[in-house]
Parts: C-alpha cells; structure tokens; sequence
C-alpha cells in the first residue's frame, strides 16, 4: 500500500491577511494611542459664593509644568457667564491650585449654582469638568459684584496637536472599549443573518451542506455575541457601576442568545440529521425575523443607559471623534471579517467530522 | 373553511371527552394564583397586571404543549393524507386560540375575585388579552409542532418558545400599564401598532415555514 503523500503547503486568501493586518492594526491603535488631558478631581466640591476659593485641580495626561504662564482657567456658570482664576498655582504635572472670587450675586436665582471647570493650557488644550462645583448663595448680597461675571470670555483656546483620543468624563480610558464592544455586535447581526440566509438556501434546495454553513455561523455568531456581553458587562461595571443594570439593550441581546442557544439544545436532542436539518432551517428563519424587532425597534423605544437612547448623545456627537473613527470602522470590518474565517473554519471542521 | 372548523371540532370533541383537560387548565390557573397572591399578600395595580402575564404565559404553555401529542404518528399520516398541511394548522390554532381566551377570561376572573379590579379602560384590556392570545396561539403552535419530532417534548417548548414571546409580552405589558392606568397617559396606538406588527410577522412566518416543517 502506498503512503498518501501530503503537501504541505501554507497559503491563505488575502483577504484573511487584510483581516489579520486590520486586527492587530486595531489592537496596537486602540491600545496605545494616549488620551487627551482631561480633569479627573476637584477639591473642594462645595463652596459658598461671595468669598474667595481655592480649588485644588487633578488632572489626567496633563503637563502643568510647561508653559506655567500660559495657564488659564474659568468657572462656567453657562455659555459667556465666567469667572476667571485670579491666581493659578502649579504644584506639578497633575496638580494646580486654582484661586477664584465667587461673585455673591449670580444673574439667575436657584437653589444652589453647579459651575463648570475650564482649564486652557498651550500643550494640552482645554479640558472640561462639568458640574465640577456647587456654589450655595451667599447671605448677604452685593448686587454691584453681578459684573463680575461678565467681566472675562473663554476666548483664544488651544488645541491638543497629535494623535489622540478624546477624554470624556466617566469614560476615561474604557473609551477604548468602543473598538471591541460595538464590533462584537455588529459582527453578531451579519453573522446570524447569513446564517438565516444558509436556513433559507436549505428550504430551497435541501443541501444537507448548507445546513452545515448555516449551523457553524450560528457557532461563530454565539461566541461573538458572548463576548460582546462580556465586554459590554466590563464596561458597564466602570461607567454605570453594575455588571447588569437591566438596561433594555442588555436583556434583549441576552434574549437573543438564549434563542440562538435553544437552537442549539434542540439540535442536538434530534437524532435524524435530515429533519435535524430542517427543523434548524424553520427555526432558524423563525427567529431571524423575530429578532429584527427584538434588537432594532425595541430598545429604541424605550429609556435605555446606552449611547443613543432616551435622550443620551449618539455614536458619532463627541464620543466619536474623527481619531476614533480611523480606528473604529477597520474595527468592525477586521471584526466581522474574522467572524467570517472563523465560520469557515468551522465548517470545514464539522464537515471533516461528517465525511468520517 | 368548512373543512378545517370540522378539525376543530373534532380537536374539542377529543379534549372535552376527557374531563381533566378542561378542569386541569382552571386548576392550575387558580393554584398558580394561590401561590403568587400568598407571596405578594396583596396587589396593587402595577403588579396586578405583571402578576396577570406571568400566570397567562405559564398557563398557555402548559396548556399548548400537548397540541400535537394527542393524536398518534398513524392519525397524522391519515391526516396528511387528507387535509393540506395549512388546513390542519390553522385548525389546531384556531382550538388553541379558544382555549388561550378560555384561560384569559378564567385568569381575569379568579384575579378580580381574589384581588379586586385593577383595570380601568376594560376594553383596551379585552384587545390586548385578544391579541396576546392570537400571537401566541401561532407562536406556540408552530413551536410545539418543531418540539414534537424532538427527544423531549415538553421542557425544549419551553425553552423555544419563552424568549421568542418577550417581544410580544414588552408590547402587551405596555398595554396593560396602559389599561390599568399605572402609566401617564401616552398615546396607546404606537403600541397597539408595534403588536399588531409583531403578530402579524410572526402569522406569516409560521404560516410560510409549517407545511415545511410539518413534512417528514
């Protein structure tokens, strides 16, 4: 008998090349690329109006030591109403102290005044920290101070140069996690859909091969949809303080994996591979178009804490700046390519394993 | 028509001349109504309405899980002989919508006695109960009817068809908050359109996948 010969041969489309470039291209970015500064903690978070006040300023990537003398800063009360810093003392990179004359009459009446933080240096641009303190009206009142607060404008700001991500208030550095959250979702949605499209081949034509495609999408599209939970739960922990805080985005992707996984519990409880076959095809589409409104209609009715939803900024508003969208888009095609090769291969795999 | 009502009947011939079917579903509606009103103690109008759904959806399941299981493999191959796949489904519906209204009438009952009325605008609610019960009645009998060629009947209907109905049940739970009053009064329609929406999706769909699945 002859021994078979193997050649062995290491070739791959290039697609799968772009998707490895795209991928480890997505990961050293969305890794490495710095943040720019921002302000992380203001002492003290209260103060009365009408007395002088010493804010000790934390900032975050910052340089205060360069350039002390082009440092500004401001307390917004809202759009052009400001106070400036009357002295700013620099302590070190991430420290300053800041020393503001609270005006005690303000041009409009309320409870208690939240003012904003505004820091311009020349390197590091401005940074915001809104609500950063609340001011409880003086008792006795000197109504010439009113203009002070029209005195100064935020005008003549910098603009941090380079390459950089935006740091927004709460997100800090899981700003990160848009490149690998969002991606995993996108990439769930097409591979289930092409999944539903084998089911449908499989109506058609009764290929017990398309069968095999359609179920080692569902596969891939599972473990997408996993760790896209896992990512978003991560998430979810360091900005909303709860790995599940029953947001409707997080039940509904959670209802759609356990659809997706009563799929698989009812495959494997069938023993003849043919209406195995077809019963997946039937369910298969059932719950593809079921899932249509489950994902897309749904949570856009309802309050949800994500992006987007009940009256919170969308994707693409400030949290997606365009650095972030050179990153973010090869994210989601690198994502969804590779949940494609993964498809494959487990296609391959599972009809390796048939044939024997 | 004519054809598939005679299916119908002969479905309610077959149920009401065993006697426990019928009395079987009032029962477990009122113990399942029991055990929750003697944890909740008392309901007030929100919960009432949770309550009402959470019983119905555990109520219609068990009492549709035997939808296909009644009659023997030869009945069916008889069947399949005579009636058009289509024909024998709409027929098992329309006896599953029946006894879907059955158990939403019993339930309403048994809840107003035991925890007074909480429900406002009763016609809403009568729609809402109306469309819960056709969207379900589809639903599960397409369902049952994927779960009956499978090892184990009873638990993988369950586990097919509860988050497949969540986006029915988020519409009728709106509904409900609605007819009991529990919300502020926002416009109904949007609602009652995403359900109808959604019901009608999932008629065509099992309408279109049944003759293929039934097939085997």
């Amino acid at each position: 008998m002859q021994e078979p010969t193997i050649h062995l041969s290491f070739r791959l489309a290039a697609w799968k090349w772009a998707t490895m470039g795209i991928l480890i291209a997505v990961f050293i970015a969305g890794w490495i690329v710095p943040l720019k500064s921002g302000i992380i903690k203001v002492t003290p978070d209260k103060a009365a109006a009408g007395e002088m006040l010493v804010v000790d300023v934390t900032g975050y990537n910052s340089s205060f030591l360069t350039d002390t003398s082009l440092l500004r800063a401001w307390l917004r009360l809202s759009g052009d109403t400001v106070i400036m810093a009357t002295r700013i003392q620099v302590t070190g990179d991430r420290n300053l102290s800041a020393r503001f004359y609270i005006p005690s009459v303000f041009p409009i009446r309320q409870e208690a005044y939240p003012l904003t933080l505004v820091l311009d240096h020349s390197q590091d641009g401005t940074s915001v920290l809104p609500n950063a303190i609340f001011i409880t009206p003086a008792l006795a009142q000197d109504t010439s101070e009113l203009k002070l607060w029209f005195k100064d404008k935020i005008e003549s700001v910098h603009e941090k140069a380079g390459i950089q991500y935006p740091f927004r208030n709460i997100l800090a550095e899981t700003i990160r996690n848009t490149y690998f959250h969002v991606p995993m979702w996108f990439a769930m949605i097409i591979l289930f859909g092409v999944s539903a499209w084998y089911s449908l081949k499989y109506y058609q034509q009764g290929l017990i091969d398309f069968d095999r495609k359609s179920i080692a999408f569902i596969k891939v599209g599972l473990i997408f949809g996993l760790l896209g939970l896992v990512t978003g739960m991560l998430w979810a922990k360091y900005t909303w303080n709860a790995y599940w805080s029953w947001d409707v985005k997080q039940n509904m992707s959670a209802i759609a994996l356990l659809i997706y996984a009563a799929l698989m519990v009812m495959r494997s409880s069938v023993e003849d591979d043919m209406q195995k076959a077809r019963l997946t095809a039937g369910y298969n589409m059932f719950a593809f178009g079921l899932l249509i409104p489950l994902l897309f209609i749904i949570p856009r009715m309802t309050d949800s804490l994500h992006p987007g939803n009940g009256g919170n900024p969308a994707l693409g508003g400030e949290d997606l700046d365009n650095t972030m969208r050179m990153v973010f888009y090869p994210a989601v095609i690198g994502f969804i390519m590779l949940g494609l090769w993964m498809s494959q291969l487990v296609y391959r795999t599972d009809k390796l394993k048939g044939n024997q | 028509m004519n054809r598939i009502l005679n299916l119908v009947a002969i479905e309610a011939r077959i149920e009401l001349r065993e006697r426990y079917a019928l009395s079987g579903i009032v029962l477990y509606v009122l113990s399942s109504s029991f055990i929750v009103f003697s944890i909740w103690k008392q309901l007030p109008a929100k919960e009432w309405g949770l309550t009402f759904w959470v019983i119905f959806l555990f109520c219609s399941l068990m009492a549709v899980v035997k939808t296909f299981g009644r009659e023997n493999e030869g009945r069916y191959f008889y069947y399949y002989t005579l009636y058009h796949p289509l024909e024998l489904f709409v027929a098992k519906v329309m006896y599953n919508l029946l006894l879907l209204l059955f158990i939403f009438l019993t339930l309403w009952f048994v809840l107003y006695v035991m925890a007074g009325n909480h429900i406002i605008r009763m016609g809403w609610f009568l729609t809402t109960g109306l469309m819960a019960s056709l969207g379900l009645s589809f639903l599960l009998t397409l369902i049952t009817s994927i779960a009956i060629k499978t090892q184990q009947n009873a638990s993988l209907t369950a586990v097919m068809a509860l988050p497949l109905m969540i986006p029915l049940l988020i519409n009728i739970l709106r509904l409900t908050a609605y007819a009991s009053g529990t919300t502020p009064d926002e416009n109904p329609w949007n609602e009652m359109m995403m359900l109808s929406s959604i019901i009608s999706l999932v008629i065509g769909m099992s309408l279109w996948l049944f003759p293929y699945l039934w097939r085997s």
